[in-house]
């Protein structure tokens, strides 16, 4: 073996230039053009039976192997063009060697090829022969081989003709566990040549070598292929240092294909794994300082051998991330581990026949506190590396968090317990108002999403005691948007929120949707725009309707936690957050009415919950609101109404007159008022619960308030309407039947026909009198009896004579058509023989 | 005018959409015009969801149901009260019709609207206006006024659908089933009219025991 170092030193050594991309090109095209050649010339002898002149064929392609001048890549081709040629050449072999020719002779021959590179895979080639042919030599051959192929130490032609050891012996590797349990091989051969041995050594004597062989092998190999690879690093200019990695990162899996092969042994149980296997491997990974072969074997480690062999390694394993490069991108190493082993006992979980045996092995050892030891390990790592982004951290702490999900779905301490870590270290890195937009902030907006979707219940939120300290590193807008998540997910699984204590979690949880925050912005209650503080408030108010509980007197409780927590949202946020209170408080009202049998003080609750929402309404009118306070005492009205608790009149007739009141100095515009005035006397006309001593005041205030509108056609209208109250409407004189007072109901119509007389407007007068002619209709058809066809053909008379002096136009159609219809309605009410058979229609 | 009337479960609407989805597939394989698909029209009529002020949401059943790309008109009786509610009805179909609830603030819902589909004008208005509520009688003013073969109007949470002097009447009751103080058990409901030339045929979707239950009605001007 002298001239190995000579021979290295004969091989060209022209320094790396990298040639321009066609150069590359012409450079393979050339090697190729030879290859093929040679390798035709050495088929042609090896067919002749002429194998000393094959040989020299296979040597002169091989030498083209030797170059410097290619890239990995184009090296790549030309060696798989070679390595493909060398097949006809092993094939020839196995076959001369069935025919009974010598062994040893072949062995010795081919070391006489003038350059290393040639020699040695000419070496393998037929080293592979010889185990093929005698099993028996097989661990001396495969020692001798790994160790000659130290001879080249270029790094890539080693990589490659190392490689090419990997491949010709990936089917020969011994993989039977060791004979005798304790007994060492026989002692190495003394340092003959390897070929005498051959030559000596007897036939089938059976030991061709164990397990043990084949992992002493590959890990040398390994060991060696590493080396190398680490080497190409520090070849060359430093200005090409960006290349080179990008090379090396094409070259990598030759380096792990020695993983592959060590994890296709079946032999490699757990125990050889845990005390020989991986502690090499992990020496390796660590001594070689490198970080992209240090990143890359140990994702490799991990993808490679079956999980179970990691759960038992976990502590080395973890211990040895602890020590790798400062540059080495842990967290990621870690994720992929712990993702792993979490889908790993997902899998035991689905399948629940496995878990029987014990020996499945899909089932997590009673005794191995996975999260333990991960939080244990993790929380070294963090301490053993200072430079680690704080992002990083938090993005470990999130695959825990994903570890304790769904390995201990029972075990939420263990997750509180992440987010305690989680605190302690922004307490360290002194980390406040971290913004959601930031690296750490998204990781930590998704660690705090996780526990959210994974249990799918909010409350569930109350057992981590971190929670809220952890929500409370993030700013503002971070705090908001997981308000936002938690009550989507809230809405979603309409998750009830039934108890004050949950409420009181709950809303603080969401706190800055519900009142002023420090750090928030200002103008639009800190969000961006008016419409999406409207968005935000909306949500929350859907939000309200799972505070709710099943018994009655919780719920009261439920609905003054809520109000007290919601009455600190200011002027902007309570339009839209007390109306679902008040409405639910309403409903609560309804229930207790249902329950008066059980409950007897029923009629009292009623009365300090209408007392609550009159509170509350008032609250609104405090924030210069005053529609939507008119219409909730308005409903409010409706409400008390239809439960006839003990002084329900008094209460019902305060609803009334606030909405009055509101009407009266709080709404100007004229629309608004005719809108506001119509929905009063509608409402007043449903309520029944009024004394004469209350109804009459209320309706004959309607009656007022309408004929003061300001417009003319409004006040005709208005008062119109009215005409209901005193036909329709009820009271307790009345026993809760319609008023009937027909009288009453033609003096409104008298009056709304007298203002719509009085309208300048052509056009809007016969509209009116239209519209007026079709209440004197419906009083007439209704039973009024003050109501005359002698009126109606007055009124009828007017319109005939008015409408044709009206300009043309799609106004008069409509009106028209109003008054075509009417005139429709009351031929078919002639039609039958009603009150109407006296009205005349036509002049 | 005929109206036949008859039960049916849930799956109705799916056969009903199907079949117009189907005429559609087929006319664009043969590459001809599709003659039925081309003068049904669906209009969805719904209204009174009182988001976020009465209830949290529309009920999952009725979403599930109200795919988008189906509908071709939405009349909605108002009520809406937010802008999602209104966001939200956009997707279900691009042509959507609203007028103003009591609890809109949106000035710019109206409050009547007259729609024309096919051959029917069809009349809409909330009903908060229209005193006594839900009055047959105050509804045909209106009806006269408007000069509308259907009139559509909501405010009562109570379905209803008649017939009255040749004209048709539908209340489609609450989309989400909102409490109504006048209204003890208020059921979730919207109505699905189904526009062909001179004739309407109506489904009512109920809720009811968290099963979906339709009702077929059909009015011929």
């Amino acid at each position: 073996m002298g001239d190995v170092v000579g021979g290295n030193m004969r091989q060209p050594t022209a320094p790396q230039i990298s040639s321009p991309p066609d150069e590359q090109d012409k450079l393979l095209d050339e090697a190729l053009g030879i290859v093929k050649m040679q390798a035709f010339q050495m088929k042609r002898c090896l067919d002749k039976g002429r194998l000393m002149d094959g040989l020299k064929h296979a040597s002169t392609m091989l030498g083209e192997l030797r170059t410097s001048m290619l890239s990995p890549k184009s090296y790549y081709e030309l060696y798989m063009a070679v390595t493909d040629e060398l097949r006809h050449l092993e094939i020839y072999l196995v076959d001369e060697f069935q025919k009974g020719r010598q062994v040893s002779d072949l062995y010795e021959l081919v070391q006489y090829a003038g350059n290393i590179v040639p020699r040695l895979y000419l070496l393998i080639t037929v080293g592979l022969v010889y185990i093929k042919t005698k099993p028996v030599l097989c661990r001396d051959v495969l020692k001798d081989m790994v160790e000659m192929c130290r001879g080249v130490q270029h790094p890539l032609r080693g990589l490659f003709l190392r490689n090419y050891l990997l491949q010709c012996t990936r089917n020969v590797l011994p993989d039977i566990p060791d004979l005798v349990e304790g007994a060492d091989p026989p002692p190495p051969p003394p340092p003959t040549t390897l070929a005498t041995q051959i030559t000596t050594s007897g036939e089938e004597d059976g030991f061709g070598g164990s397990v043990q062989d084949s992992i002493d092998f590959v890990l040398m190999n390994f060991a060696e292929m590493n080396k190398l690879w680490v080497r190409m690093q520090h070849q060359g200019h430093s200005r090409d240092k960006e290349r080179r990695e990008k090379e090396r990162q094409d070259l990598r899996i030759l380096v792990g294909t020695n993983l592959v092969r060590l994890s296709q042994l079946e032999c490699i149980d757990l125990e050889r794994y845990t005390r020989g296997v991986l502690p090499s491997l992990l020496e390796q990974v660590v001594s070689c300082r490198d970080a992209i072969a240090q990143e890359y074997l140990m994702e490799c480690i991990i993808q490679v051998f079956p999980d179970e062999f990691h759960l038992t390694a976990l502590d080395s394993f973890l211990k040895a991330c602890a020590e790798l490069q400062p540059a080495v991108n842990v967290k990621n190493i870690i994720i992929a581990l712990i993702d792993r082993l979490a889908a790993y006992t997902q899998r035991g979980k689905d399948e629940p026949g496995a878990n029987n045996g014990g020996t499945g092995g899909t089932t997590l050892p009673e005794d191995l506190q996975l999260f333990s030891i991960f939080s244990k390990q993790v929380a070294l790592i963090i301490m053993s590396k200072p430079d680690m982004p704080s992002e990083d951290i938090v993005s470990l702490q999130v695959s825990l968090i994903n570890l304790a999900n769904k390995c201990y779905p029972d075990h939420v301490d263990y997750v509180d317990d992440v987010l305690g870590k989680t605190c302690e270290i922004f307490n360290k890195f002194d980390l406040e108002k971290i913004s959601g937009s930031s690296p750490v902030g998204r990781e930590l907006l998704l660690l705090l999403k996780i526990p959210v979707d994974n249990y799918d219940n909010v409350l569930t939120l109350l057992k981590l005691e971190h929670y809220g300290n952890l929500l409370d590193f993030m700013d503002y807008e971070g705090r908001k948007s997981i308000a936002v998540y938690l009550i989507n997910n809230a809405l979603e699984n309409e998750t009830r929120i039934g108890t004050s204590e949950q409420i009181d979690f709950m809303l603080g949880l969401i706190n800055p949707l519900i009142q002023d925050q420090a750090d928030a912005p200002d103008g639009n209650g800190g969000s961006a725009d008016a419409e999406e503080f409207a968005e935000e408030q909306s949500l929350l108010g859907r939000f309200l309707h799972l505070l709710s509980s099943e018994d009655a007197d919780e719920q009261y409780i439920i609905l003054n936690t809520a109000r007290r927590h919601l009455g600190t949202g200011g002027v902007k946020r309570i339009p839209f957050t007390l109306p679902p209170i008040i409405f639910a408080a309403y409903q609560l009202a309804f229930k207790y009415a249902e329950m008066k049998e059980e409950d007897d003080k029923w009629e009292k609750k009623c009365g300090k919950i209408f007392q609550f929402c009159h509170g509350t309404i008032v609250a609104l009118t405090k924030a210069e609101l005053a529609e939507l306070p008119l219409r909730l005492f308005l409903q409010g009205a409706l409400a008390i109404a239809q439960i006839p608790f003990e002084n329900r009149e008094t209460v019902a007739y305060e609803y009334m007159s606030q909405a009055f009141s509101l009407y009266e100095d709080e709404i100007s515009d004229s629309k608004a008022q005719l809108a506001a005035i119509t929905l009063i006397i509608a409402t007043l006309e449903q309520i029944g619960c009024f004394g004469e001593e209350n109804h009459e005041p209320l309706a004959t205030n309607c009656a007022l308030a309408a004929s003061k509108l300001l417009k003319k056609p409004d006040q005709a209208r208005g008062v119109g309407i009215c005409a209901h109250l005193f036909w329709s409407g009820k009271n307790v004189a009345s026993n809760g039947l319609p008023i009937r007072d027909g009288k009453r109901v033609l003096e409104c119509l008298k009056k709304g026909v007298r203002i719509g007389s009085q309208c300048m407007d052509t056009l809007v007068q016969v509209q009116l009198l239209v519209e007026l002619l079709n209440h004197y209709v419906y009083f007439l058809e209704k039973g009024n009896e003050e109501i005359t066809a002698a009126l109606l053909n007055q009124l009828l008379a007017k319109i005939r004579t008015e409408l044709p002096n009206l300009e043309v136009n799609e106004e008069r159609e409509q009106i028209h058509k109003h008054f075509d219809n009417t005139k429709e309605h009351i031929k078919v009410g002639q039609a039958n023989g009603g009150v109407l058979v006296e009205v005349q229609l036509e002049e | 005018m005929t109206i036949v009337c008859e039960r049916k479960r849930g799956g109705d609407y799916l056969y009903h959409l199907g079949r117009n989805s189907y005429c559609s597939s087929v006319a664009r394989k043969k590459g001809a015009k599709c003659s039925v698909s081309q003068a049904a029209e669906l209009v969805l009529v719904l209204g009174d969801l009182h988001i976020p002020h009465r209830i949290a949401t529309l009920p999952a059943k009725f979403r599930k149901l109200l795919s988008p790309g189906r509908i071709q008109h939405i009349l909605c009786t108002g009520n809406l009260c937010t802008r999602e509610s209104f966001d939200y009805l956009k997707t279900v179909a691009a042509d959507v019709h609203v007028v103003r609830g009591d609890f809109d603030d949106n000035l710019s819902y109206p409050e009547q609207k007259v729609v024309t589909v096919g051959q029917f004008r069809i009349g809409l208005c909330h009903g908060h206006q229209i005193v006594p509520w839900g009055d047959p009688d105050a509804l045909a003013i209106v009806q006269r006024q408007l000069d509308v073969d259907i009139l559509i109007t909501g405010h009562t949470h109570k379905f209803e659908a008649y017939e009255h002097e040749n004209k048709f009447y539908i209340n489609p009751g609450s989309g989400t089933g909102a409490y109504h103080p006048l209204e003890k058990f208020v059921i979730p409901s919207f109505v699905l009219m189904d526009i062909q030339s001179s004739t309407v045929v109506t489904y009512v979707y109920q809720l009811i025991d968290n099963e979906v239950k339709v009702e077929r009605i059909e009015f011929k001007k």
